[in-house]
């Protein structure tokens, strides 16, 4: 029986929605053409949607009118049409919004007026009467059905090894799923790499350098079938496997030492970005298990980390983006996209301002991840992620350090109670302006001891929007600010007599004592009065509570501390509630410039002395950029099109709906952000290991089997090989989320193995190679081509971890993963070779050929100086016998012996050049020839 | 086959690959290979927006969306925020309230103004068209015939930092492309044996430094390339322009570079991205005396360099010049490091800065008219803001004592526009009676910038890059072309 009722409800509401959304255009433009539709939607509704629909939309309906549909436009409001469709000129709408009358006069101030060509927009829109396309029940319902059925969403399951007709050539399943698209294709595989080919790619692919010639020779040379496996577990095993790899993640993690623009005396180091790079080579060498990579990435300060505190570096993932100067919302807004695409392939920042337009993501799915990431911030010294060492100059260093840092503390904190004290103090003025609502956010600059905070403004406001007309404190707060100015005295008045005449059913609430009697014991002759009347009872309240505190010696910091006054404490909770009007922490209250300019300046002196001084010695232990939770976390409010000026309805602190099925929970501890690390290294969730999976495959091939590596939404391009993506995805959590597994299974296939040898007649059916009928050619990237050319010089530093280096120096000898990250200033070469912006994340690396790349090897001093060191080396100097220098600079250059015809080409311009030589500061004969080596396409590309 | 119909690059690779390989690196080793711009903008996208094209020759030319009326652009950037009252838009209205409140009142910019400020400079009718122009920028109005003004031009916010990002990129605080990376993804270069997108600034970088000029999202081939124009030496100015070989010695080099790279293609059997590796090499040859030539204004002859006069801006205004004839798609010329133009203290500070600049701005355009360069270059002058029309008041904070200066104003300011298709003579817009707000015809940064890429013949909304699952524009979501300003 109740399943019965329950159907015929469902039934009619569904009959009923579809009553609505198929909403017939009810008089004139009953068809809307694809231009007008187009009109409407590019011009139009960004419009009304930025702003009518906050009064006149779902939520709120002034005077009884609803602009976000045509029905409701042409029904109009209480006073009765806003549209005239037989003389569209005369509609009052347009009246309203032309200004051209004094007393209707919309949008109001603020924001005013609109701008002249919003105004000839909607009025060209109502002359041709108001053409509204209605998104259809169909349309939608066809777009839900196509997020259903999107591949990236459905579940990672193993799909069967396919069958194939050429038997012999597969030597893995990941090649059955290759050759069995091929064959489909009529295509087929191409031959087999050669040995000095097939290890020099396997050993640029894991470790970003060349093979020995020792190494060559040798896999050259082995007779065991299992020859190329020991060269993979050999190159696995390397330490130098973590400094190619763990490279590809910054790029992903868009790693940086710098903060980007930072203003004033702003500190634009982060001093310890490189233990995030360090910890990220560790965890490639150690092959971590991913999902424990990215939890601790997410949420390492959550985890039982036990006496080795190292994986809080692992935080260096969220905490080292752009700074913004210091903007919250867009520092949030970073650390959204570096998880949601980086680590999901999805686009979630689209829905920052309105819902995103092709994937299953509302706005409030942003603001739920928004509230997560708004609930921590940076520690202010990061914390030590190693133990000391007892030296004695490793305890001088520590003892300048305790110096510094406690001279910050004993400062910084002591300004710091004073601030609050004075922002609860003034609580007069900051409700009087509180008053005039938000500001558009400035930048903040040094203040004066009397200005105003606008942040402080802003909380204020925050506080009270929180609330309603039933809340004890600030429900009398919004009886009042309903009322018009003109109407305000007549208004309180009937306010106040409601609250004295005896309570009757109407007075559900019970009002704040100490409120009720101010405000009738002072009647309110504007809002102005009402926010002075709560700001002196809020400063009264406080200057109690200092007095109580300061003579109960124990009690201030006691949980039991409390007004004697019923009332007063309720006022006092309100004004020292952990996210109340005051409630900014140390880091805001600095990076805000909220104190006293003289005092912003002391306290930035002072972390800024302790900054220098961990920068500036070689003892300074290694220290994690982490975040720390706020004692309360922030619940989240959806901003109307992105504007946090425009906070809209609460959402929780979740993950996101669209890979949260039904089951999706609020987060329930603390910011969320542990339980959001485990929904996305989950075994449930359908992106994570697909969006791993193919960067890896990628990094191999040159492309992924996803061309859209970091866009894996509808916008994105499907899978070339779909089930080989999830049978490696499947794979790849079933063992264990092992990296270096995956790598094998894909190095040991045919697939990998073998030739980039071009073949005309399958160019011509797949000129991109998308099936995999070759091996791609590759060049090298930048860090790939220094470290070679370092390595050729003879000089490669390949030592691992430790602080970043400039690598435009000439002494630079590291490898190119230690150079330091300037975002306001990258070397010149890390550009010019299509090095990743650090910007934001980056899907994966341009490959542009350029002169300015020819130049930089051709005429650059570093150039010079490594072509130098390259005829230095003692075993090419010290071979007398030119035909024997030349073979062995071949060797070393393209690990290979000359052609004879190369040989005598070589010999013949080293003589030539040689008499052309006049000296001085120019390169000698043998150096110009040395570069030339360097230079060549052989020395750049990896077959 | 049906390998992905959701992309139509295999299409515009095959269809490279028909050209035959040999034939395309022939054509496009000079930078002809005119691909259609639809076809190399989105749509024809294969890793991340990129298409072979882009790939191999990012800055080949390229078609726009419709004919175009410009061909450059020449950006003089007053960075700082020159003050319309005191140099194009006149308001006598200033004097009457001297000293006095605004009626109107003042609106919120970054510090606290005061009373009325009436400008300390005259000005003065210039032309047929009679625009008046104050006693700071004579030079430049003698050219006011070719000259659009627009007083109402409209920003966001009264800060440098987002105000420059929003002049350059069209976004104030995330990382986007600036104007010229766009033009340069969009339309290539001219001249391949120079960048595609110089940025100009002696002395310095100016506030936000390279992310001015910044390509974001585009490939790293479209950043500016950033010359220190207080350098008079070609090597100091671009990088890696002179090595350490004679060109005869090096001339040699390459001949053994190139026969050893055609060994390695030969057995590669032909490859694209090899080719046009070789090819870079030769342009990079080529470049070295091109741009050497390009950056040498001693070869200008001396009426020449009597009409630009002496000092580091003749020198850049000149260098601008020398690039747009080669072909450079957008030049950016900055008056100077930091912020010269932010005349908080004393406005008397603005007569200095335009002495440095006027007479060479003024030497550019005439010069650009004599050749029959100014129909295809647009140049466009202007700061990031303009400045208020009541005086700033002291605020020892950060060390302004003196009353004789105005705080930023994004509310309504001056830029001016000449050449490139542009309607001169004529004053678009205006400000409020005291210069405070535009008022009339109001013109955003996003309006300034629609109307930019239409005069290059691209449509602002069409002209897109996806990124990050969206379709980016240089205009974002915003933007109208100003059809009035355009002749």
């Amino acid at each position: 029986m109740e399943r019965a009722l329950l159907f015929g409800v469902c039934v009619l509401l569904a009959a009923a929605s579809a009553a609505r959304a198929e909403d017939p255009q009810p008089q004139g433009a009953e068809t809307v053409t694809a231009a007008q539709a187009e009109f409407f939607e590019r011009q139009v509704r960004p419009i009304l949607a930025e702003n009518c629909f906050s009064c006149h939309g779902q939520k709120k309906q002034h005077s009884g009118l609803r602009l976000d549909s045509r029905s409701r436009l042409l029904e109009g409001g209480e006073n009765g049409a806003v549209v005239d469709l037989k003389n569209p000129g005369e509609s009052r709408l347009l009246r309203a919004i032309g200004y051209d009358d004094a007393e209707l006069q919309m949008p109001p101030d603020p924001p005013g007026k609109l701008p002249e060509p919003a105004i000839a927009t909607l009025r060209r829109w109502i002359e041709q009467g108001a053409p509204w396309p209605e998104e259809t029940l169909a349309s939608r319902s066809a777009q839900q059905r196509a997020w259903k059925t999107h591949w990236a969403f459905a579940p990672v399951r193993r799909p069967p090894v396919p069958q194939v007709q050429r038997g012999d050539w597969p030597r893995s399943p990941i090649d059955r799923f290759v050759l069995a698209r091929l064959e489909a294709e009529g295509m087929s595989p191409g031959e087999p790499a050669d040995r000095a080919t097939l290890i020099r790619r396997a050993t640029y692919d894991l470790i970003g350098l060349p093979p020995g010639e020792e190494e060559v020779a040798a896999f050259v040379s082995d007779p065991a079938p299992e020859a190329f496996d020991k060269v993979v577990d050999r190159l696995l095993d390397s330490p130098h496997y973590g400094q190619r790899w763990g490279r590809y993640w910054l790029d992903v993690a868009r790693y940086a030492d710098t903060k980007g623009y930072v203003r004033l005396q702003e500190e634009r180091r982060f001093h310890y970005a490189y233990t995030y790079r360090d910890y990220v080579v560790r965890a490639f060498n150690q092959d971590l298990p991913y999902d424990r990579f990215l939890v601790e990435q997410l949420a390492a300060d959550q985890l039982p980390l036990g006496d080795d505190q190292g994986a809080l570096a692992a935080l260096g993932f969220l905490t080292l983006g752009r700074q913004f100067t210091s903007n919250p919302h867009d520092i949030i807004d970073d650390r959204i996209d570096v998880v949601t695409r980086g680590l999901l392939g999805l686009t979630v920042t689209c829905a920052r301002c309105h819902d995103h337009k092709y994937d299953p993501i509302p706005t409030a799915d942003y603001y739920s991840l928004y509230g997560v990431f708004a609930s921590s911030e940076e520690s202010i010294v990061p914390p030590l992620i190693g133990k000391p060492p007892g030296d004695p100059a490793s305890q001088a260093f520590q003892q300048e350090f305790e110096t510094r840092q406690w001279s910050l503390e004993e400062y910084e904190q002591q300004q710091y109670a004073i601030l609050l004290d004075t922002f609860r103090a003034r609580s007069v003025d900051y409700l009087v302006k509180a008053i005039e609502g938000r500001e558009p956010p400035q930048q903040p600059l040094p203040m004066g001891h009397d200005a105003l905070r606008q942040w402080i403004v802003e909380r204020w406001i925050d506080t009270i929007e929180r609330t309603d007309e039933r809340h004890p404190v600030f429900g009398p707060w919004h009886a009042f600010s309903a009322l018009k100015p003109s109407e305000f005295e007549v208004g309180a008045a009937t306010i106040l007599a409601k609250w004295t005449t005896p309570a009757g059913d109407d007075q559900p609430v019970q009002i704040n004592a100490a409120i009720k009697n101010r405000l009738i014991a002072h009647p309110s002759k504007s809002m102005a009065d009402v926010a002075r009347a709560y700001g002196e009872l809020f400063a009264q309240v406080h200057e109690r509570w200092r007095t109580l505190t300061a003579s109960t010696t124990a009690a201030a910091g006691s949980a039991l501390a409390r007004l004697p006054e019923e009332s007063e404490e309720a006022l006092r909770r309100v004004l020292y509630a952990p996210d109340g009007p005051v409630a900014v922490s140390r880091q805001e209250a600095l990076a805000q410039y909220l104190y006293d300019a003289p005092i912003n300046d002391e306290v930035m002196k002072r972390r800024n002395a302790v900054n220098q001084h961990l920068a500036n010695t070689a003892q300074a232990p290694p220290r994690a950029h982490t975040l720390v939770e706020h004692p309360l976390p922030y619940d989240p409010r959806i901003f109307v099109r992105g504007n946090p000026t425009r906070p809209g309805n609460r959402v929780p602190r979740q993950f996101l709906q669209a890979l949260s099925g039904e089951h999706r929970r609020p987060f329930a501890v603390g910011s969320g952000r542990l339980e959001l690390a485990q929904a996305v290294a989950s075994r449930d969730n359908p992106l994570t290991a697909r969006v791993l999976v193919n960067r890896v495959w990628g990094y191999h091939f040159g492309a992924g089997l996803v061309r859209t590596p970091s866009n894996f939404g509808l916008r994105g391009q499907p899978p070339t090989h779909p089930e080989l993506l999830d049978y490696l995805a499947a794979r790849f959590m079933d063992e264990g989320w092992s990296i270096k597994k995956l790598h094998r299974w894909i190095m040991l296939s045919g697939t990998y193995q073998q030739s980039s040898r071009d073949r005309a007649d399958q160019r011509t059916r797949d000129p991109e190679n998308r099936l995999l009928w070759k091996m791609n050619r590759r060049r090298l990237d930048i860090e790939a081509l220094r470290d070679s050319l370092l390595m050729a010089a003879g000089r490669l530093d390949l030592s691992l971890g430790g602080p970043s280096i400039d690598v435009t120096l000439p002494t630079a000898n590291r490898r190119t993963i230690y150079g330091l990250i300037d975002r306001q200033g990258l070397p010149g070469m890390l550009p010019t070779f299509d090095f990743a912006s650090p910007d934001t994340h980056s899907p994966e690396r341009y490959t542009t050929t350029v002169p300015q790349q020819a130049l930089f090897l051709m005429n650059g001093p570093l150039a010079a100086e490594w072509t130098r060191s390259f005829v230095q080396r003692a075993d090419v100097k010290d071979l007398a016998d030119p035909s024997q220098r030349v073979a062995r600079m071949v060797a070393i250059a393209w690990g290979r012996s000359p052609t004879q015809r190369e040989k005598q080409w070589a010999l013949e311009f080293i003589e030539r050049d040689q008499a052309a030589n006049s000296g001085g500061d120019a390169l000698s004969a043998w150096e110009a020839f040395a570069q030339t080596l360097l230079l060549a396409n052989e020395f750049s590309y990896v077959d | 086959m049906s390998i992905d119909p959701r992309t139509d690059d295999a299409a515009l690779v095959s269809a490279g690959l028909r050209l035959t390989r040999r034939e395309l690196l022939a054509r496009s080793g000079m930078g002809l290979a005119a691909l259609a711009l639809e076809e190399m903008l989105p749509g024809a996208t294969a890793r991340a927006g990129q298409s072979l094209g882009d790939t191999l020759h990012p800055l080949a030319p390229k078609q726009p969306h419709f004919p175009a009326k410009a061909r450059h652009v020449i950006h003089l950037f007053m960075n700082g925020g020159p003050s319309q009252v005191d140099t194009f838009d006149p308001k006598p209205a200033l004097e009457k309230y001297a000293g006095q409140e605004l009626p109107t009142g003042n609106l919120q910019t970054e510090r606290k103004t005061g009373a009325a400020f009436p400008s300390p400079f005259k000005f003065q009718k210039y032309g047929q068209s009679g625009i008046e122009v104050s006693e700071l920028f004579p030079h430049v109005a003698e050219n006011i015939d070719d000259i659009a003004v627009i007083r109402s031009m409209v920003a966001d916010i009264p800060n440098h930092e987002p105000s420059l990002l929003l002049m350059n990129c069209g976004e104030a605080r995330l990382p986007r492309p600036s104007m010229g990376s766009w033009l340069t993804y969009g339309l290539g270069s001219e001249n391949q044996n120079l960048p595609g997108f110089v940025a100009m600034c002696p002395g310095g970088l100016p506030i936000q430094g390279a992310q001015n000029w910044q390509s974001a999202f585009l490939p790293g081939i479209h950043q500016g390339t950033y010359l220190d124009t207080q350098h008079t030496e070609v090597e100091k100015l671009i990088e890696h322009i002179r090595g350490r070989l004679p060109v005869e010695r090096q001339r040699r080099q390459l001949d053994l570079l190139q026969a050893f790279n055609r060994e390695h293609l030969e057995r590669s059997q032909g490859d694209l991205q090899l080719e046009a590796r070789i090819q870079s090499f030769e342009l990079a040859y080529r470049m070295q005396s091109e741009a050497a030539d390009a950056f040498d204004v001693s070869r200008e002859p001396q009426h020449v360099l009597d009409l630009y006069g002496p000092g580091t801006q003749a020198r850049q205004m000149l260098i601008a010049r020398r690039l747009i004839e080669r072909g450079v798609r957008f030049v950016q010329v900055w008056h100077g490091a930091q912020q010269p133009w932010d005349s908080h203290t004393d406005i008397g500070d603005h007569q200095k800065l335009a002495r440095e600049c006027d007479q060479a701005i003024g030497a550019l355009l005439k010069d650009l008219k004599q050749r029959g360069l100014l129909d295809e270059t647009l140049v466009i002058w202007g700061g990031e803001f303009g400045r208020t029309p009541t005086v700033e008041l002291p605020n020892p904070l950060i060390g302004n004592a003196k009353v004789h200066g105005r705080d930023h104003n994004h509310y309504g300011f001056s830029m001016w526009l000449a050449g490139g298709g542009v309607k001169g003579g004529i004053v678009h817009g205006a400000t409020d009676e005291f210069g405070f707000k535009a008022v009339e015809k109001p013109v955003h940064v996003h309006d300034l910038h629609a109307t930019l890429l239409w005069l290059l013949g691209l449509d602002h909304e069409r002209f897109t890059f996806p990124y990050a699952g969206r379709d980016f524009r240089l205009t974002d979501v915003h933007g109208h072309v100003v059809r009035e300003l355009i002749a």
